[in-house]
């Protein structure tokens, strides 16, 4: 996973590609999902259900299996549940929960391989010196980008975080040196791709910048097992499926999504129902080479299809209806998988897996079937070597897409009731190591981000007199200055819902913010 | 007034482990319904005697072909209806018409290393090539009717003979007295029914009942009356099943050789249950293959369910009881024969009712072969097959023995989108889309629809076509061209051209 490019780091796929490279012997992707557990069932994801019902939904009575699929189908969901589930019963438990409005929503982004957070948010403040001196070569400037021409490299620079003296944006966040030209069009040449920055600026992003557990655990299969559980240890059940089975349906699979080829172990349960869903299609009238600008297909099919027909010609009739259909659901999908033919991005969703998955989140999040719960886990942070190549883009693609997918929830008018944590299963070592990468140590970046989230930099800041402060257990490592089962507590007793020690046993001290604001997560 | 069964009835299709059950009900033909199914519009009962206009022949040209040619509405625009439904009965099917059609570099091969994508698209290039349709039209409708796939049979050599078998009973000038009922002793046989309904395993003592269902509930007599009454019972089911075994597939080549052409079905006397079958309609006897169709054949409600599906596939509205009932008057008294029965069909008033606004869906293979043949596009590799499967009607594998539902379960958001994006390609790779620079938005419209075989397209569809073709961008090169794509798409792939 160490050097992957850009664009390719997703997935078992990449995975496989990039095996030769890896420096890291054990940093399988896969084993963040559970593996040999077949669903019960897949539950087909009609084009209806993922448009929001536009024509309302079909009556429980009478609606055959044929009923429900006549509209198409745009995905599949594979369904975990402890006994098999009947879809129609699924499907009308999914509708009757999504009635329930504005429920509260969790986007979980696990990125794996263990995140390097001091070149995302960088001490620039009283420990900047200590910074520069452990990462010669990689490590940001202060300030504006520093061109090192003995060693014929950029430093790229950073942004004061507000509020906040000791942390920067990484150039927000994390711009190459010449995307960050304002005079280019801004971050990425494209001014309307916003970033972490801003959100941040909105107040809507707390971060902790060294999450983990002590005495903190340098392999990834434990780290993240530990993280998905919620526990100091391994457990058949997640900490979203010990909620899930506690507070959730016992007949919606789709209260809890993966985006992957299975479930994540977040969200493994012992009862309630959870669902995999690995791709949806897209769909629109668009045609090739042909500009939406010129001529707006969609919108010319909505004028025929919209066009009368005659009393008993139900076929005629039929056909119409679908093309409207279509078009409705095609609107309110937009273009599902990357820039599609027709050019609908309005958000801004940078190309690539995460952009794509997180665009399907928004769509599944907004379409009414009662899910709480969507993770995504996106790989490519195991930087032993050549760090600055496979970091730097994968968080410039994080921050733009974060930023894209708040703008999407806001336009489906679930922005209030989102809200996005990101993750990694540990943070790296303090100093690089002689590949131009960092080895795995500890304390890593977490972050909650959405409308509802309470801003600031929440969670302690390791540094003290002019340093770093080190992890007791290796001087090497950062000291984990947040345990990330405070954190999942406070979303369970401020967002969630629910008895947090029910869900994570585990003592915990009681939460206080570094930042002096009140002790929650979330504004209100 | 006998109460017919339909295919959709009730009917519970089984082979193997596919079961699908429909729980529709059957229709029952009463003078309320038939009235109700006939408010579309009131035809003359004597439409056989009025000239026709252009639209009614591409109506007749679209249900018993794949759309009307240049020539059919020149040719019969202005004539009287029986004139063009006996040269669609009478004519030959007629050698292939222009290019054949590659794999995109070879010649197609149908039982060689692509084989099966070149089997199918072979027929398509037949629906799309042949000078008179009917014939194919008609073996599509035998194809869905004694529904087997390749999914369930090799070699692939029998479901080519078993194609060629249907056109006997396809083409009617060919074969004008050919008859439901010799097709049905021969289809009881054929090799690849035997293999897709496992009829080889038809052993005496160990039965194998799944031909013996079939046959009853699919193939020539269906589940129900008309009243929802049973035509048969299980033990009529286990009875047949004796008088079906005995039959196997000779030269049973899985190398898919030539040889493999030559496969049949062979007879085995000591596999053959010998005893004697009583059926519940009153039928007995030591009944071998022949014998058992034949006295399913006798059963009573036999006439009113092929009659009725071969009327369902050419009009989407059930008959009138009196209208049914003449059809299995001609049935009858003709001795069970195809052509009369499809000659009164085609010359009803009710396949040109509601003729200004037409009323059936295109399935996906009348569909792709009438754009192709509107279009005069060349057949471009396996496109129209892939497309074709995800638009649910790949030929040579109809997805359960019952065949295609049809009707409106065509249309869904994927199969309109994918019947689109066919078009579209088709459309893309028009030759004459040159540049007409001075060319105005009136005549870009006209020459799209000229270039499309002038479908049919609703009045104010049209109004909204031409709107475009004025409002569309034409300052540039690419403009216009894009103008006339779009145009040709939405004329060919828009929700009218669904219907025919």
């Amino acid at each position: 996973m160490t050097d992957e490019t850009y664009g390719s780091n997703y997935g078992s796929d990449a995975d496989t590609e990039a095996a030769n490279v890896l420096k890291c012997a054990d940093c399988a992707r896969s084993d963040s999902l559970v593996e040999g557990l077949d669903p019960v069932d897949h539950i087909p994801l009609t084009t209806e259900a993922l448009a929001g019902f536009p024509d309302g939904v079909p009556t429980s009575t009478g609606a055959n299996r044929r009923q429900f699929l006549a509209t198409g189908v745009l995905g599949m969901a594979s369904v975990y549940a402890a006994s098999k589930i009947d879809w129609q019963q699924a499907m009308e438990a999914a509708v009757a929960e999504g009635a329930v409005a504005d429920t509260n929503k969790l986007v979980i982004i696990y990125l794996n391989g263990g995140n390097d957070g001091l070149n995302m948010f960088v001490p620039t403040g009283t420990a900047f010196a200590d910074y520069t001196a452990k990462r010669a070569g990689i490590g940001r400037a202060n300030g504006v980008n520093v061109v090192d021409a003995a060693n014929a490299i950029t430093k790229l620079g950073t942004v004061p975080i507000p509020g906040n003296p000791e942390l920067s944006f990484a150039m927000p966040i994390v711009g190459g040196p010449s995307a960050m030209n304002v005079a280019n069009g801004g971050r990425n040449g494209h001014a309307a791709n916003l970033g972490i920055d801003t959100l941040w600026t909105a107040g809507n992003v707390a971060l902790f910048p060294a999450a983990d557990f002590t005495p903190s655990n340098q392999s990834h299969f434990e780290a993240r097992d530990f993280w998905f559980a919620g526990l100091l240890k391994q457990s058949v059940t997640g900490w979203v499926g010990r909620w899930l089975d506690r507070y959730g349906s016992d007949a919606n699979p789709l209260q809890a999504i993966s985006l992957d080829s299975s479930i994540s172990k977040q969200i493994r349960t012992v009862k309630a129902p959870v669902a995999a869903v690995g791709s949806l299609t897209g769909i629109n009238f668009g045609l090739q080479n042909v500009p939406t600008t010129d001529i707006n297909l969609n919108a010319e099919m909505a004028k025929l299809a919209a066009v009368a027909t005659g009393a008993g010609n139900d076929q005629l009739g039929r056909s119409r209806s679908i093309y409207d259909l279509t078009v409705k659901v095609s609107n309110s999908l937009g273009g599902l998988n990357g820039q599609d033919a027709i050019g609908q991005n309005p958000h801004g969703y940078p190309q690539g897996a995460l952009g794509d998955r997180l665009r399907r989140a928004a769509v599944l999040l907004g379409a009414g079937l009662g899910t709480r719960v969507v993770t995504i886990d996106w790989g490519g942070f195991d930087t032993h070597g050549g760090q600055l190549a496979s970091q730097d883009p994968q968080l410039r693609t994080l921050s733009a897409s974060i930023a894209a997918f708040q703008s999407d929830l806001n336009a489906r008018g679930i922005g209030d009731s989102t809200m996005t944590l990101v993750f990694s299963e540990f943070g790296r070592k303090i100093a690089e190591n002689d590949g131009a990468g960092t080895d795995h140590g500890s304390g890593g970046a977490m972050m909650l981000v959405g409308n509802p989230v309470l801003g600031g930099v929440a969670g302690d800041v390791p540094i003290a007199n002019g340093a770093m402060l080190t992890d007791p257990n290796d001087r090497a490592n950062l000291m984990v200055a947040t345990d990330f089962r405070q954190v999942y507590k406070q979303i369970l007793a401020d967002w969630l819902g629910g008895d947090p020690n029910a869900i994570i046993p585990d003592a915990q001290p009681a939460f206080a913010r570094a930042d002096g604001l009140p002790a929650r997560i979330t504004k209100v | 007034m006998p109460r017919i069964s339909t295919r959709k009835g009730g009917v519970s299709a089984t082979k193997k482990g596919k079961r699908v059950i429909l729980k529709k009900r059957p229709k029952k033909i009463s003078l309320k319904s038939a009235r109700r199914q006939h408010r579309l519009k009131a035809t003359p009962a004597v439409i056989q005697e009025i000239p026709m206009t252009q639209a009614m022949v591409d109506r007749l040209f679209w249900r018993a072909g794949f759309g009307p040619t240049a020539e059919a509405r020149s040719a019969f625009t202005g004539k009287k209806s029986a004139e063009a439904v006996d040269w669609l009965l009478d004519s030959p099917q007629g050698a292939l018409q222009g290019p054949a059609p590659t794999n995109g570099v070879n010649a197609l091969d149908i039982f060689g290393e692509r084989g099966n994508d070149d089997l199918v698209t072979e027929w398509i290039d037949r629906m799309v090539r042949s000078p008179n349709p009917l014939p194919e039209r008609m073996r599509l409708f035998w194809h869905g009717h004694w529904a087997n796939s390749r999914e369930d049979v090799s070699p692939a050599q029998l479901m080519k003979k078993q194609n060629d078998v249907l056109g006997k009973y396809s083409d009617l000038a060919a074969n004008p007295n050919a008859d439901f009922a010799t097709m049905s002793y021969e289809m009881a046989t054929d090799p690849a029914m035997l293999r897709y309904l496992t009829g080889e395993t038809n052993v005496r003592g160990r039965p194998n009942e799944n031909y013996a269902r079939e046959i009853m509930e699919l193939f020539v007599l269906g589940v129900v009356d008309g009243n929802g009454k049973p035509n048969y019972t299980e033990q009529d089911v286990k009875e047949l099943a004796k008088a079906f075994s005995g039959w196997r597939v000779r030269n049973d080549s899985t190398d898919n050789g030539a040889n493999a052409m030559l496969a049949e079905g062979y007879f085995t006397p000591s596999r053959w249950d010998a005893g004697v079958k009583t059926l519940s309609w009153g039928k007995s006897g030591a009944f071998k293959d022949r014998e058992a169709t034949e006295a399913v054949l006798a059963h009573p409600n036999q006439p009113f369910y092929v009659t009725r599906k071969l009327w369902d596939y050419f009009v989407p509205t059930a008959p009138t009881a009196d209208v049914h009932a003449q059809l299995v008057k001609t049935y009858v008294s003709s001795g069970f024969k195809i052509k009369p029965v499809v000659r009164q069909i085609l010359l009803s008033a009710e396949l040109f009712a509601s003729i200004d606004e037409p009323t059936m869906i295109k399935p996906p293979a009348v569909y792709v072969a009438g754009a192709l043949r509107a279009t005069k596009a060349a057949i471009i590799d396996t496109d129209p097959v892939n497309s074709m499967m995800r638009m649910g009607q790949r030929p040579y594998y109809p997805p359960t023995v019952a065949g295609w539902e049809g009707g409106i379960s065509w249309l869904n958001t994927n199969t309109v989108l994918e019947r689109y994006g066919f078009i579209g390609r088709v459309v893309g790779k028009m030759p004459d889309l040159t540049d007409q620079p001075t060319e105005t938005p009136q005549a870009a419209f006209d020459r799209a629809f000229g270039a499309t075989a002038s479908p049919w397209v609703s009045a104010a569809s049209k109004a909204n076509l031409l709107d475009l073709a004025n409002r569309a961008p034409a300052r540039t090169a690419a403009q216009r061209k894009n103008r006339q794509v779009v145009l040709r798409t939405l004329l060919l792939a828009g929700p009218d051209a669904q219907v025919m």
